[in-house]
């Protein structure tokens, strides 16, 4: 560190007074007085100015010369091998950012500016989906925390590994101004701590460094969650304590819980012996390997797979891949297996929202189900993302993708040449219908092929079309496009899609694009996002962030001026009224005036083009557009669209 | 305007077009078998046939390469048959168990298919006019789940429309009182001239171009 200049006091005496006090406090009886030191004035029956108390203040300043309480921090989150720490910038966490950006030098982790905290941890969000790892946000006290608080219940919901530090100043004593007291908080994990998996507040230096490694460890074992640390401001900026022994805890990689060997046996069993059985796959692969090792499973068995892809579970185009069939196929199963699907009952059921709401079961009476999922091992109550109740057959509390490797072996274990032979015939039967679901998906397609605005069919195809000989990652929903490039491009790897948000909170899409493609960044990857244009609007500054950091990143908006799913929810109660459907759009869509999101992205330095309504010129923009993106910048590309 | 969320319903939907196998004349062996058709008909509504027959069984023209629900009323089929091609299904046409519809149902549905012997056309009436339907689909929000051409959507349920696969009368019968996840419209939001009109938009809407001919769909 640069030498500073020294203030008046000087600040080994200034240390040795204050450890003095302390001393004091700790072993002196309750009646003992205490000695004053330098900011234990007496009370005042008048009110100090806050220029008075400021002026007090700095007589009491120390500069740190040696290393500060957050340097060692940054050692701790250094041992991590965190690459990035989003952040919108906050006092409480200043002695923090500055050690990260000084003495850290900005590197591994590097601070990624940030306009919003909800930005930051849906970029961490979107970061894990890809990098399998957390990114380190920071959030400023009450107010960053809270405006945190959707994006981490989006992940808390869809299972994604965050580190959250939030900054406090916990002595009220300590707080300067009116400002810093509204932004502290007595229990400030509170704020979150229905949708984390833990919270610590450490009080020392070392209690720091325990509690940050067993938070990564604790967000990184299935079923894997956001973590949350509280971090005193004063913790941060007063030196390390001379002397002190501190030491970073070795992290040990938690193996994931796999499933009891038994129950194992006895799922592999029912599916062995099933005439019909059908796997459905929600949050199944956590990383690549998950998907081998349910390719390997789907084989051994030439079992149909419904993939829900809330994870890249399995190849689209794979003959087993049954999805556009799913309710067909769960019609007629006669053993269903459930890997991490997020809503095992809704998965068996069809529900009817109308004047009365109804729900049929779909699946056979006699069916016997297995779930294999990991958020059993987890759970809280407040928040009701657990879903309504499956009264599966065969419940094992376990890591799918874990469990899968000797779930395939037991079932191999029960397979004899004829039954191999029977199941051979089942994959020429589904890959003839794998082939229909194609021919039919493309059928559908063509319709309004020619629309303006143009249909989201020809979106997706004119956008396939450009990056099918790419390395690309799709780093979007494909729901609000009606699930075209699920059904018509061929997804093959891991990275190649990072499912939903989770939680289904509004607002998620766009910075966990941006941090999807941070983390593809590295890898030479071309990111890709179908960008709806409301999801946008929660909070268009993370287009500053991808600029500002040069991400490289394809946004391609899915613009049809409204909040599309709410214009349907408000139609059905006017119908349900009889009053008429012409005022729905109240309240319910964005265009008037329209927003120009080509001018809106410039503006913060992001190239873009648009908007675009004649279908002919989107494949000569979207051209132009990856051209820049290649050069590692991100680029938008405004497109009026059909609603879905 | 049909609102198939519910996958039975698509089923019902895309597949009992299979029942034109069925219907040619054969020997009545259950001409002595009385369902109830008044309750047949409730069940015959409850499962969505006449999205695809009609409402009075007459079934659709075909148009193009796509197979035509066929004519299901005074069906010539026995019950046996009948009752053999809901529960094992045909072609397109899904399977129904006897959850979905009892053996008891059947049969009244079956009666209430003897009692239609409606030479219905499946027309909208000659008056009605595209270019107030094409307003009026926009206006009422069809184009929410279907699209503004009535392409469909598989994300809302709205089935593709445009051109219509389903008769006048189905359409008709089918906006009043959806069987899926549709709202209902009544006469008070949309009058039968109104949706005459929207009817016409939708069969002005023209058939795609074959997708082996698009080249951006067989990437």
């Amino acid at each position: 560190m640069s030498p500073r200049k020294k203030n008046s006091v000087d600040r080994r005496e200034f240390l040795k007074n204050a450890a003095a006090g302390a001393a004091l406090l700790a072993a002196a009886p309750a009646a003992t007085a205490i000695p004053k030191t330098p900011e234990s004035k007496a009370p005042s029956a008048l009110p100090i100015s806050p220029e008075a108390e400021l002026r007090a203040l700095r007589r009491a300043a120390v500069l740190t010369e040696g290393r500060s309480g957050s340097d060692f921090m940054v050692d701790v989150i250094k041992s991590l091998n965190i690459e990035y720490v989003c952040s919108n910038p906050g006092s409480s966490f200043r002695g923090l950012h500055e050690s990260l950006i000084n003495y850290g030098g900005n590197r591994n982790p590097e601070f990624i500016t940030c306009c919003h905290e909800e930005g930051s941890v849906a970029m961490a969000h979107g970061y894990a989906k890809i990098e399998g790892k957390p990114l380190l946000i920071m959030a400023h006290g009450t107010v960053g925390l809270q405006h945190s608080a959707m994006a981490v219940y989006n992940a808390y919901c869809d299972r994604v590994p965050v580190i959250i530090i939030g900054g406090n100043i916990m002595d009220a004593t300590r707080r300067i101004s009116q400002v810093e007291w509204a932004h502290s908080v007595q229990d400030a994990a509170a704020i979150l701590r229905d949708y984390v998996k833990w919270d610590d507040l450490p009080i020392s230096l070392q209690h720091f460094a325990e509690s940050t490694v067993r938070a990564y460890k604790f967000a990184m074992t299935p079923p894997m969650m956001p973590v949350l640390l509280i971090v005193d401001g004063e913790l941060q900026e007063n030196p390390i304590p001379e002397g002190a022994a501190l030491q970073i805890p070795k992290l040990s990689p938690p193996s994931p819980p796999a499933g009891d060997s038994g129950a194992v046996d006895e799922a592999a069993r029912l599916l062995a012996a099933a005439e019909n059985p059908v796997v459905i796959a929600g949050r199944a692969a956590r990383t690549a390997a998950g998907m081998t090792y349910l390719m390997e499973f789907a084989e051994t068995l030439q079992i149909p797979v419904i993939d829900q892809m809330d994870r890249m579970n399995f190849p689209t185009r794979h003959p087993l891949n049954q999805t556009d069939r799913g309710r067909d196929l769960i019609s007629k199963a006669d053993v269903i297996l459930g890997l991490e699907v997020n809503d095992f009952w809704g998965a068996v059921h069809s529900f009817l929202d109308q004047v009365e709401r109804t729900s049929t079961l779909v699946a056979r009476a006699d069916a016997k189900t297995i779930s294999i999922n990991s958020a059993d091992l987890f759970v809280k109550s407040n928040y009701q993302n657990f879903q309504r109740y499956p009264a599966v057959d065969v419940d094992i509390p376990a890591d799918a993708e874990a469990t899968l490797p000797s779930l395939t072996e037991a079932v191999k274990r029960r397979l004899d040449a004829g039954r191999k032979s029977a199941l051979a015939d089942r994959r020429a039967k589904f890959a003839a219908a794998r082939e229909q679901s194609l021919q039919q998906a493309r059928d559908a397609a063509a319709y309004a092929w020619d629309a303006s605005p143009i249909s989201t069919a020809r979106l997706c195809q004119e956008l396939w079309a450009q990056i099918q000989n790419e390395d690309w990652s799709l780093v979007s929903s494909t729901a609000f496009v009606s699930f075209w490039p699920r059904r018509l491009w061929a997804f093959e790897k891991y990275c190649h899609f990072i499912g939903g948000s989770g939680g289904y909170g509004i607002g998620y899409n766009a910075p966990a694009a941006v941090g999807a493609a941070l983390a593809n960044k590295k890898h030479g990857r071309l990111s890709v996002n179908i960008q709806c244009d409301g999801d946008l609007m929660y909070g268009p500054g993370i287009l500053w962030t991808a600029a500002h950091s040069q991400i490289p990143l394809l946004t391609v908006m899915h613009n049809n001026r409204a909040y599309h799913q709410e214009v349907m929810q408000v139609q059905i109660m006017a119908n349900r009224h009889s009053r008429g459907v012409d005022r729905a759009h109240i309240g319910t869509t964005i265009s008037d005036p329209p927003i120009d999101y080509a001018k809106m992205a410039q503006s913060m330095g992001v190239f873009a083009d648009g908007p675009i309504s004649d279908p002919k010129d989107l494949g000569p923009a979207l051209a132009r557009a990856i051209e820049v993106v290649k050069g590692g910048q991100p680029a938008l590309v405004d497109v009026l669209t059909q609603p879905r | 305007m049909t609102y198939f969320t519910h996958p039975i319903r698509i089923g019902i939907l895309i597949s009992l077009l299979a029942l034109a196998a069925w219907l040619a004349p054969s020997q009545s062996a259950d001409a002595q078998r009385t369902g109830d058709a008044a309750n047949g008909k409730k069940v015959f509504e409850r499962l969505g046939c006449f999205a695809c027959h009609g409402a009075a069984g007459e079934g659709t023209p075909a148009k193009g390469k796509e197979t035509a629900p066929p004519k299901i009323a005074g069906t010539h089929l026995t019950l046996q048959e009948f009752a053999r091609t809901l529960r094992e299904g045909k072609g397109e046409m899904p399977s129904f168990d006897a959850t979905q519809v009892s053996d008891a149902e059947l049969s009244d549905v079956y009666a209430f298919l003897k009692t239609l012997t409606s030479q219905q056309k499946s027309e909208p009436p000659s008056s009605a006019n595209p270019q107030n339907g094409q307003h009026l689909y926009t206006a009422i929000g069809c184009y929410e789940c279907h699209g503004y051409q009535g392409q469909g959507s598989l994300q809302t349920g709205g089935t593709r429309i445009g051109p219509p696969p389903l008769p006048y009368s189905g359409f008709v019968a089918y906006v009043r009182q959806p069987a899926g996840q549709m709202p209902p419209y009544t006469s008070k939001v949309v009058s039968d001239a109104q949706l005459a009109d929207i009817y016409a938009f939708l069969q002005s809407r023209p058939q795609a171009t074959p997708s082996k001919d698009i080249p951006l769909l067989n990437k």
